[in-house]
């Protein structure tokens, strides 16, 4: 129910629209057109190289058929849900909580630092990011080694998926952190108060008195960084999906296979069922959203 | 009910922003009243350990910049070896600056072309909610949620067509293109804020669109728009996936740039994390100068 349902600027509609068409033209030319393509390509036996370069054929599900059988295409979306669960739901979500709940009641001066320290991780450019993490986690001469006193592990190698985790969970933490401040600010401290006098322990505040107030707030992060790490292409630059396909979550198995590989149409049909499951998140979303207002 | 308030605090007054992220000054004396001091201390520990765990990569990439190769290299590293700018000249020696340059003009570029598209749609769409509006809006929503990896062949093979591969104006379209969503949604949580009388003034008073926009709406909006530009400064300068597959030797940006120096320097540590600095130094200036700003706007393009 914001600003008003009346024309109080006196815009009229054909003003209106012109003032949204360029936008609205832009991201359906550059981002909606080539998610339909990718559509297409889909159903084709397009490559990047060879007869099929110069002349794809329709191949109907042909490919569809081939990803639900092929066993690297299943690996990348277990992976990819194992990912999805650790990183973020576990890792984003829990980190950012308990990160929000411990800095409400420190020092105001602590928590700026903190802050800052952790939306460092945030915005810096991922290819920086990615190769720190490899210097900290490499064999011979790695920090981690160094510290744990654990010379001679390759963890890239060893635990691809625990460190694409971790690292993930280090970049994106800044997000929840910072949603859940704004959302445990909102919660009225006369009943934080109230439920502390009579006895109420840190649990049981949580339960039952911060949690009604920020489900809705809990919800939306999910489910942003769901749909990031979904897409996330940075795990490439720590593995490149190895060793063995060991860490190749969607997004680099379509690279490798797509513009490596490539298989333009298969990697298409790949993508193609990406953006189906990234629509059906999306989807429930927006109705929660809507829902909300 | 508690799902419907907006996260931002009743900041009376048009959208003046307060961090967003720290609670309410009331609302901290009354828990420094009630809290004992102790658990103060404890929290406060953790919360440093929690934040030093965080900047210990970082704070591992500064220090190592300034190192020479060889202390660089010592494991464990060596915290006090004498500083060297020697990482640093060897970088600049390679060559970065058209990479630099590249990335700066896709940001600055882009980001403009960001405001200029996005502030006049997003004033449309939240002055004049009509009932078909909601639905542009929610698209514009949903296309932020497309992965760029799944529209990234079309690109390729477009760029490819139309001879676009290796040419910045290809990146600065599609970075653009990439933030409008964002930017849009943004900034309408800010100008949904603004007081419907004064859009009613400026209509009374005979303003053009021009006019209103720029010297009515725009001054009041300033954090909303600020916020919006940075965080299109932020992720076009950091973006890789996209200017890794369509540039070369010609456009390639920094990140590209850089990557391509990890793997062919990748040894050699103080040149990599002194590349790494520089490279990283826009963003971390961006950020710093509007870390409130950036809060504000992230919480509130998610949430409201």
């Amino acid at each position: 129910m914001s600003a008003a349902t009346i024309d109080a600027a006196g815009l009229g509609r054909r003003r209106a629209m012109l003032l949204v068409a360029p936008a609205l033209i832009l991201i359906t030319a550059f981002l909606v057109i080539p998610a339909l393509w990718t559509v297409y390509l889909g159903v084709t036996d397009y490559r990047l190289t060879g007869i099929q370069a110069a002349n794809p054929q329709f191949v109907g599900l042909d490919n569809y058929r081939a990803a639900l059988v092929d066993p690297a295409f299943r690996n990348a979306l277990w992976l990819t849900l194992v990912f999805v669960f650790g990183s973020a739901i576990v890792g984003q979500t829990g980190a950012g909580f308990a990160l929000a709940w411990t800095l409400r009641s420190v020092p105001k001066i602590v928590r700026t630092v903190v802050q800052t320290l952790v939306l460092l991780a945030w915005i810096l450019p991922s290819s920086i990011v990615a190769f720190l993490w490899v210097a900290y986690l490499s064999r011979d001469d790695g920090t981690l080694n160094a510290i744990l006193h654990t010379g001679g592990t390759d963890w890239l190698l060893a635990h691809p998926m625990l460190s694409i985790i971790v690292f993930n969970t280090w970049r994106g933490t800044a997000f929840s952190m910072l949603l859940f401040s704004a959302a445990l600010g909102a919660v009225p401290p006369s009943q934080l108060e109230a439920a502390r006098l009579s006895g109420a322990g840190t649990f049981a505040q949580l339960r039952d008195v911060v949690v009604p107030h920020i489900r809705g707030h809990v919800l939306t992060n999910t489910l942003l960084i769901s749909l990031w790490t979904f897409n996330d292409f940075s795990p490439y630059l720590l593995t490149a999906g190895g060793p063995n396909h060991a860490s190749e979550v969607l997004p680099v198995f379509i690279y490798n296979e797509a513009l490596y590989g490539g298989q333009l149409g298969y990697g298409s049909a790949i993508s193609f069922i990406m953006l189906f499951i990234n629509l059906v998140i999306a989807l429930f979303y927006v109705r929660l959203l809507r829902e909300r207002r | 009910m508690s799902a419907s308030t907006p996260v931002t605090p009743e900041t009376s007054g048009g959208p003046v922003p307060q961090s967003v992220g720290a609670p309410q000054p009331m609302q901290s004396t009354a828990i420094n009243h009630r809290k004992p001091p102790r658990s103060h201390g404890l929290l406060g520990l953790l919360a440093w350990v929690i934040g030093i765990l965080f900047a210990l990569p970082v704070a591992w990439m500064i220090l190592t910049s300034l190192h020479s190769e060889t202390d660089a290299a010592t494991n464990p590293p060596r915290i006090f070896a004498p500083l060297s700018l020697e990482g640093y000249k060897a970088f600049f020696d390679a060559g970065p600056w058209p990479a630099l340059l590249n990335s700066l003009t896709a940001s600055v570029l882009s980001t403009l072309l960001v405001l200029l598209l996005a502030f006049p749609a997003a004033y449309a769409l939240s002055i004049r909610p009509v009932k078909a509006w909601t639905d542009v809006l929610f698209f514009f929503l949903s296309t932020k949620m497309l992965p760029i990896v799944a529209g990234i062949l079309p690109l390729y093979l477009f760029a490819q067509k139309t001879h676009l591969l290796d040419n910045i104006w290809w990146l600065i379209v599609l970075y653009t293109s990439m933030n409008l969503p964002i930017a849009i949604w943004m900034l309408r949580s800010f100008l949904a804020e603004v007081p419907v009388e004064m859009l009613e003034a400026a209509q009374v008073d005979g303003a053009s669109l021009v006019r209103t926009l720029k010297d009515v709406i725009a001054p009041v909006v300033m954090p909303g728009i600020a916020a919006a530009a940075l965080i299109c400064f932020i992720f076009s300068w950091n973006e890789l996936l996209l200017a890794r597959v369509l540039t070369g030797t010609a456009a390639g940006t920094a990140p590209v740039f850089l990557t391509g120096f990890v793997t062919s320097q990748g040894l050699f540590l103080a040149k990599v994390c002194a590349a790494s600095l520089v490279v990283s130094l826009p963003v971390l200036a961006a950020g710093f100068a509007a870390q409130d700003k950036l809060v504000q706007g992230l919480s509130m393009g998610a949430v409201k």
